[in-house]
């Protein structure tokens, strides 16, 4: 379904920006979704999330451990630096707020989305957030609505708005459909 | 607005320091830190119309103070000011405006000076010390001026002067590389000192959202050449010291501006004939290449006259 949202995000391919010194790559999916580049990937440092070892890259059991580190390594890290987030759109943006809260201006960090289509919802009524929908509608965890999921993606939260589906007439709700895969 | 000259003070050979206060308001309009006024003297030459960093705590209301040097080739705005200016003088005070804003979201503001080029940074100063923020400053002046710029340095521990011409520490790229992420970087004085420094910090990686840059400075002089004014009707000859703008002024026509540097693009007028000598911050290369408008503070004419839609 079209809702209109004009503010959503939009991803293009990524390119090794050449006017940084460092590169780090960070994703939450394992391994590194290298087609998100259109250039050489030489002299980038990878973090991948991942229940195995995997060799050249740093790896994380979490996505939580991986930005937990990251804000670590940023604040220790002087200008030069260039940030690339890869994955889904809720951990890029959890990865872009970890690097703006450090002062990274927006030409220091770059995002684009890869593997899982699955949406982190807000409950816009008890601020609950629900991991991992795919679905238009959704129970909340928190408050017990069934929230229907727009298309209204919030950046600084790193997710979608959910907004009670049977608001105007309880009980009445749409069809379920899976439209997030 | 009005203002009188209530201090003058010599803080070198070639720096004074003007305190005004209000005349025709019982409060000058709060001013925030890096912002400027553009002072009008009136001489029987002329009018000069200069732009000048606020060197005044931000916010204060019932003084405002900034500190000219000499120019060496002076349109002769600076030399009245020294040679000239008395205490209890009335002049006009236009603005006050910025241009020069420090990022608030900046963990760390690093501020490199080449001589005069201090003096927004004196209010940024006091900016910081109000919100706590952290600073680092780093002077580069003339031996002579040292002592001076010093003094007007003392309150604050992380600001630096560095004498030219003698071995003082002042190492661009060594400062520049142990800057943390999120460091903002602002650079004020001569053009050449500016567009050193910011090289130096693009070769280590400082994206360009994080370097800032005053452009200010009087127009540089140039050949004369004349201006035709289409929609008014007149012509009028530019000397060599003088500026488009200026010119215009002078003839009463109420011609845009804002920052009298070159930087702020208030004061672009299109050309219809003629090839303008760009020299501006403003323009991109393309709109240079096309050559239909000109920012009438600072640049002049390649041909010996200049069509302007005015």
């Amino acid at each position: 379904m079209q809702q209109g949202i004009k503010s959503r995000p939009i991803y293009s391919r990524l390119r090794v920006d050449p006017a940084g010194s460092r590169h780090l790559a960070v994703s939450d999916q394992c391994p590194f979704p290298r087609a998100a580049f259109e250039t050489p990937l030489d002299d980038l440092e990878f973090w991948v999330v991942s229940s195995k070892s995997v060799e050249g890259n740093a790896v994380f059991p979490e996505a939580t451990g991986l930005l937990a580190a990251l804000e670590a390594r940023l604040l220790r890290e002087t200008a030069g630096l260039r940030l690339y987030a890869v994955g889904t759109e809720s951990f890029i943006w959890d990865a872009a707020n970890t690097a703006r809260r450090v002062g990274m201006a927006e030409d220091e960090v770059f995002l684009a989305q890869a593997g899982s289509l699955h949406r982190r919802i807000y409950c816009t009524h008890c601020k609950t957030m629900i991991e991992n929908v795919n679905t238009n509608l959704t129970p909340c965890l928190g408050c017990g609505a069934t929230l229907f999921v727009r298309d209204h993606f919030s950046r600084r939260l790193a997710a979608f708005m959910g907004i009670q589906a049977d608001a105007e007439e309880p009980g009445i709700l749409p069809p379920l459909q899976t439209l997030y895969p | 607005m009005q203002a009188e000259v209530a201090s003058l003070e010599n803080l070198s050979a070639d720096l004074r320091l003007i305190r005004f206060k209000p005349l025709d308001k019982p409060q000058f309009p709060a001013a925030s830190a890096g912002a400027h006024v553009v002072l009008a003297l009136r001489a029987e030459q002329g009018t000069w119309r200069n732009p000048y960093s606020l060197t005044s705590r931000p916010g204060a209301r019932h003084e405002y103070s900034i500190i000219v040097r000499r120019a060496g080739a002076s349109r002769g705005g600076s030399a009245y000011i020294h040679d000239r200016l008395k205490k209890g003088q009335v002049v006009s005070l236009g603005g006050p405006n910025n241009l020069f804003w420090p990022a608030t979201t900046a963990r760390k503001h690093l501020m490199l000076a080449g001589g005069i080029g201090v003096t927004p940074f004196l209010s940024y100063l006091a900016a910081f010390a109000e919100t706590g923020s952290a600073y680092e400053l780093h002077l580069r002046c003339r031996g002579a001026e040292e002592a001076a710029f010093a003094n007007l340095l003392f309150p604050w521990r992380h600001a630096h002067v560095h004498p030219t011409g003698r071995s003082s520490g002042f190492d661009a790229p060594k400062i520049l590389s142990r800057q943390k992420l999120g460091t903002h970087l602002y650079l004020c004085g001569p053009d050449s000192f500016m567009a050193q420094m910011a090289s130096a910090a693009r070769s280590l990686g400082w994206p360009s959202s994080r370097i800032h840059q005053e452009f200010f400075g009087a127009p540089a002089s140039g050949q004369p050449f004349r201006a035709v004014l289409a929609r008014a009707g007149l012509t009028l000859h530019i000397g060599a010291d003088q500026s488009l703008l200026d010119a215009l002024e002078q003839a009463g026509i109420d011609a845009p501006c804002l920052c009298r540097g070159g930087a702020c693009g208030q004061c672009k007028l299109p050309v219809l004939q003629g090839e303008p000598d760009h020299r501006d911050h403003f323009l991109t290369p393309q709109e240079r290449a096309r050559g239909d408008a000109i920012m009438t503070c600072v640049s002049r004419a390649r041909s010996g006259e200049l069509v302007l839609d005015i």
